[in-house]
């Protein structure tokens, strides 16, 4: 695992309906340690998915840095691993070949590949699925395969575009626990985007407001692990910071 | 009411059971009319031969060996038109589909020669060419590459660029994109663009048959016109419809189901 920093990120772009430049992002500045769990939250508009395209290299930032580790980084690259909100599983390979398509990019032979994309897919309960193609499973299914994927590949840094979004209220709960469950066993340097707050005080050691394309506020999130749904909806200090973040969201 | 539903349910199993039976099923009652109609006597026997006659023309045109032979002229020429309209049109609709520049500059060229149909070239061909292959080809290449162009294009467009995106996330460099994202994304447009290529290349095929022949399905039709044969014109139209079912149940139709169908990416027919 290696750490995420962003330093003094801008980013602006020509928006042709207002007919001016129009700020994106302004001077943002994030430091994620080795390991560290970190959500974004924040209103629709506010720039959380913008931030993580730059980070994972699908747009370009106007200014500022991106470094992993000590590494300077530009342009898509498979250390950083990204999980999509819509899945992206490629629909003509199979569950199996989308979890090792990393590998094979690498250059991993078949039968070695096929190994640890075995690993991978039991780890997220998905064995008997490794033959089926993605339009075969349920949301919920394939959004596992989509973590594992991007898992498999042993990336740096793990981002998250509101992976749970499109999946039902249930499943989600399911899905942010595995994930929990498999962060505990790897720890993973996650950069996790959502506009659920109780998703990102469930999940992260600390959740970051943002507002207008800048940082609101960062709250450390204290809740000892493992955290379960059961034992945490209705526990005091879940409560009490759930509230917290919720009000700067709403007022941001 | 309720007969009628079982038979048909009936009809359901037993054609699901022997598809065979089931693709030539429809066809009995259009031969019977066709019979019908011709042993009323209502037309000349000559002008308008009934399905004996002409199963009849098909014995002896295959037994003294021409039917084969033209057929294969025709197939040969198609297979060649064909596969060159594919190996130029799937690269150009790529090209076209992932770069913005060259479909402003090439899309507008592309619907105006489109416009001009494959028949309307073949005077200048004529001139250019003479009667022959290159004639042919020419006509068939032309009409096949304009519907693989334009559906591969649309295909390369319709693929979300989320997939691009976590392809290259995962490491894939530009050559692995194009096999493993673009190419297989685009190939259910890529199979439309083929199939309504092949449809439109089979026709032009046998226009520029009948007026540059000299062998042929189409030959075979414009041939018996002069000898005042109904009997062989109606083979050679039972023969070019029998094709083209062949190559869509036996080719197109297993590739779709393998791949899009499969996928997910198209809803079955």
């Amino acid at each position: 695992m290696k750490s995420l920093t962003l330093r003094n990120l801008h980013k602006t772009y020509f928006d042709p309906a207002v007919g001016t430049r129009v700020t994106a992002i302004q001077d943002v500045s994030l430091e994620i340690g080795a390991g560290e769990f970190v959500a974004v939250v924040g209103p629709s508009g506010c720039g959380k998915s913008t931030i993580l395209n730059m980070v994972a290299g699908f747009l370009p930032a106007t200014r500022g840095d991106i470094i992993v580790g000590d590494r300077s980084v530009k342009g898509p690259g498979r250390d950083r691993g990204v999980v999509f909100q819509n899945f992206a599983l490629l629909p003509w390979k199979t569950v199996i070949d989308n979890v090792g398509f990393g590998l094979k990019m690498r250059g991993i032979p078949k039968p070695e590949r096929d190994r640890i994309a075995m690993e991978f897919l039991e780890l997220a309960g998905l064995s008997q699925a490794a033959e089926r193609y993605p339009n075969e499973l349920s949301g919920g299914m394939q959004q596992r395969a989509g973590v594992v994927r991007a898992l498999a590949n042993e990336p740096d840094v793990l981002l998250m575009d509101e992976p749970f979004a499109s999946v039902d209220a249930q499943t989600r709960m399911t899905l942010q626990e595995e994930l929990m469950r498999i962060w505990g066993e790897r720890r993973h340097t996650v950069l996790f985007i959502t506009h659920d707050v109780g998703e990102a005080v469930f999940l992260a050691d600390r959740v970051v407001v943002l507002s207008k394309g800048h940082v609101l506020r960062e709250i450390p999130i204290t809740i000892p692990r493992p955290r379960r749904w059961d034992a945490l909806t209705e526990d005091g200090e879940f409560k009490r910071l759930s509230a917290e973040v919720l009000q700067m969201v709403r007022a941001a | 009411m309720n007969a009628i539903l079982e038979a048909l349910d009936r009809y359901a199993h037993w054609a699901a059971r022997w598809p065979v039976l089931a693709a030539l099923a429809p066809f009995v009652p259009v031969v019977a009319l066709w019979w019908g109609v011709a042993a009323a006597g209502v037309f000349p026997r000559a002008f308008f031969p009934a399905p004996p006659d002409v199963f009849q023309s098909f014995l002896t045109l295959t037994y003294k060996g021409i039917l084969p032979a033209y057929l294969e002229d025709s197939i040969g020429r198609l297979a060649a038109g064909v596969s060159v309209g594919i190996l130029l049109g799937i690269p150009l609709g790529i090209l076209v589909g992932l770069s913005g520049v060259a479909r402003k500059a090439l899309w507008p060229v592309l619907l105006f020669f489109q416009a001009i149909g494959d028949i309307a070239w073949l005077p200048l061909l004529l001139i250019w060419f003479g009667f022959g292959l290159g004639t042919m080809t020419f006509v068939i290449v032309y009409t096949v590459i304009f519907p693989v162009v334009i559906n591969t294009a649309l295909g390369v467009r319709s693929i979300p660029p989320e997939l691009v995106r976590a392809a290259q996330s995962l490491g894939a460099p530009r050559w692995r994109i194009l096999t493993d994202v673009i190419l297989p994304g685009a190939l259910p447009n890529i199979m439309t663009g083929l199939r309504n290529g092949l449809g439109y290349g089979w026709r032009a095929l046998i226009a520029a048959e009948i007026i540059v022949g000299t062998s042929g399905i189409g030959f075979l039709m414009f041939d018996a016109r002069r000898a005042g044969s109904a009997v062989e014109i109606v083979l050679g139209m039972i023969v070019l419809g029998l094709l083209w079912y062949v190559v869509d149940a036996w080719i197109l139709a297993p590739i779709e189901r393998a791949t899009g169908q499969r996928w997910g990416l198209v809803t079955r027919a």
